[in-house]
């Protein structure tokens, strides 16, 4: 591979690494602090178009390794969209597929997107009564079909496997360093499977344990796809809180307001989890007198088109013609 | 499980491995999601689909007589057999289908305390896709148990008179009127809000984080303490479409030892499309629309 040229000889050379990083982008207009200089990580830049490609690969490559996927013994995975499409595009290319377990309430484009990359789907609906526990959702019926045919599927278990904290250790958190030149002084990122906060941040925290990681969350109620609040945490067993200096809530609504802002006054296509980063991100930046804060922008909005109408109507309204209101 | 009035009726996860392939235990899964069965079972369990085989397909109404003796003995059950329910969603159509099996006197009926996902959580318990070998058995109902089940008219009666335990199991949502139904479910009504008189407390405040019951000290202190249900008076258990009720019913009767406990199946889909039944809705939701 030759990351000067840029030719590849398959889609996975692309993949990020400290020598490909992703790139790293100054906000400019819409930085509320000129001391506090503020970069977003642009994920969506990754091959399958989200940070999930890192955990993804990741988490395949160890279970190839083991021999537990491969022609006809498949991924079976819960998840919101993003490690899917990874997963499924990966597959594919690969000679198996995904068998992706997605809550009914995610975007049609991103079930779409899943059909697209040749996952199969299996659609439920997560939300019927509140329950204590973890109910019999998305996470359950994978580890059902992994159980009931271990020959047939094997989950990957995202919120989990220790390979998606290491796919950042590995690599979100050095492409970071050296792209800073180790002058990072805050590192930003929400919370989903907590892959992405865990191994940046114990990464940077062990080149410079002075680094502030900000976990960001949306606030109770939110429809940020991917992204978890406090009282959702317990899904994930890969949180270590020992990294994280301070879990800021926002609220979830910003999360679609910024990303709009960010289009407009950045030309960053930012997706809602980055426009939520991107609220605590500023406050932050605000409230510091001087640093350097590195955003995690996990994927553009292009998936989230329904979730943009949902929370701006106004742009419906901005010349689609006819558009039902009901 | 001692300390439950009636801990007979529960069956654990040990128990349930230790009698996988007992040709006399018959375990039956039933789901809300009636896909769950098909992702993987307990080995040699058979599925009830309560849309399609609970429900008579005609009339709102639940299977007659008649059609639960061809379905449990086309299922291989018979007489004499245990039966394991166990199912998704805490157990909340397994405890319908106990209520059925109840109401038409099979005797030797248990709940998997923690349902489907307990089990599938356990590391040693096994799962599969196969579908079992079965041997259709003639079987006959026993005695049939009318005094389980509530119809409007009793329901109407308590919720004037005032003189039994109406409890409304149903979110603090639905209670209250915010909602009609839960996202997503096909079944509603056309008002929302409760029956007068009705306490809330939610199926969900009797089970545990991994789906088991709560003990009966915990039990008693939610349902007879904190909420005020009345042991000495009877109960009537409601919800949106009867199966989360089941789980209160099974609650109030079997593990809290309440005489005369029943379960109104035709449920807040029943109550709320009357023309001029009395409805208390605290948030003002009234619209079908809402």
């Amino acid at each position: 591979m030759n990351h000067s040229s840029r030719v590849y000889e398959d889609i996975f050379e692309m993949l990020p690494s400290e020598e490909n990083p992703t790139p790293l982008v100054r906000i400019n207009k819409l930085n509320p602090n000129p001391h506090f200089t503020l970069y977003a990580k642009l994920e969506w830049l990754n091959p399958f178009g989200s940070i999930k490609d890192r955990p993804a690969w990741s988490m395949l490559r160890k279970l190839e390794e083991e021999g537990k996927v491969g022609p006809g013994h498949n991924l079976v995975e819960p998840t919101s969209g993003n490690t899917g499409l990874s997963f499924a595009a990966m597959a594919s290319a690969r000679g198996y597929k995904l068998r992706a377990i997605v809550p009914g309430q995610i975007p049609k484009e991103k079930k779409t997107l899943l059909k697209i990359a040749g996952a199969d789907l299996e659609v439920l609906n997560d939300d019927v009564c509140p329950a204590p526990g973890l109910g019999d959702g998305s996470i359950n019926r994978a580890k059902s079909h992994a159980k009931a045919s271990p020959e047939e599927y094997t989950l990957p278990n995202q919120y989990e496997n220790e390979a998606n904290v290491d796919a950042h250790f590995r690599t979100t958190g050095p492409e970071i360093w050296r792209q800073t030149e180790g002058k990072i002084t805050h590192f930003f990122g929400a919370l989903g499977t907590c892959g992405t906060i865990t191994g940046t941040g114990r990464f940077l925290k062990s080149k410079n344990s002075a680094v502030q990681v900000v976990a960001i969350v949306p606030s109770e109620g939110h429809d940020v796809p991917g992204l978890r609040n406090i009282s959702q945490l317990h899904i994930s067993k890969l949180f270590d809180s020992s990294v994280v200096d301070e879990i800021m809530e926002i609220d979830y609504k910003l999360a679609y307001r910024r990303a709009l802002d960010l289009s407009r006054k950045e030309g960053l296509l930012a997706g809602p989890s980055s426009g939520l980063i991107f609220e605590g991100a500023s406050e932050v930046a605000a409230r510091t007198k001087s640093g350097l804060g590195v955003m995690v922008f996990c994927d553009n909005v292009f998936k989230y088109l329904s979730n943009m109408l949902k929370h701006h109507p106004e742009l419906a309204a901005e010349g689609f013609g006819f558009f039902p209101t009901h | 499980m001692s300390n439950y009035s009636h801990p007979e009726v529960l069956v654990d996860i040990a128990w349930a491995k230790s009698n996988l392939g007992n040709p006399k235990v018959k375990f039956v899964e039933i789901d809300v999601d009636t896909s769950s069965y098909d992702s993987g079972h307990i080995p040699g369990a058979i599925a009830f689909n309560w849309r399609t085989q609970l429900q008579n397909q005609v009339s709102r109404d639940i299977i007659s007589k008649d059609a639960f003796e061809k379905l449990v003995g086309g299922a291989g059950i018979a007489n004499g057999d245990t039966v394991v329910l166990y199912g998704d969603n805490n157990n909340w159509f397994a405890a319908y289908g106990f209520w059925l099996f109840k109401l038409y006197g099979h005797e030797k009926i248990h709940l998997l305390n923690g349902g489907r996902v307990k089990w599938l959580n356990e590391p040693d318990a096994p799962l599969t896709k196969d579908l079992p070998k079965v041997t259709p058995v003639k079987y006959t109902a026993g005695n049939e148990h009318k005094e389980f089940r509530a119809l409007l008219p009793e329901v109407l009666e308590a919720s004037s008179k005032k003189d039994r335990n109406l409890v409304d199991v149903r979110s603090p949502d639905e209670f209250s009127g915010k909602i009609i139904a839960p996202p997503n479910l096909p079944e509603t009504a056309q008002r929302a809000g409760h029956i007068p008189g009705a306490k809330s407390i939610p199926w969900s405040t009797a089970v545990n984080q991994d789906g088991t019951f709560k003990s009966a000290d915990d039990l008693g202190k939610i349902y007879l303490q904190e909420k005020g249900v009345d042991a000495k008076k009877a109960s009537i258990a409601y919800c949106r479409i009867g199966e989360r009720s089941s789980h209160t019913w099974f609650v109030l009767k079997y593990l809290l030892g309440i005489a005369d406990v029943k379960n109104y199946d035709g449920s807040w889909t029943e109550y709320g499309n009357l023309i001029g039944a009395p409805i208390e809705n605290p948030t003002g939701g009234s619209s079908g629309t809402k």
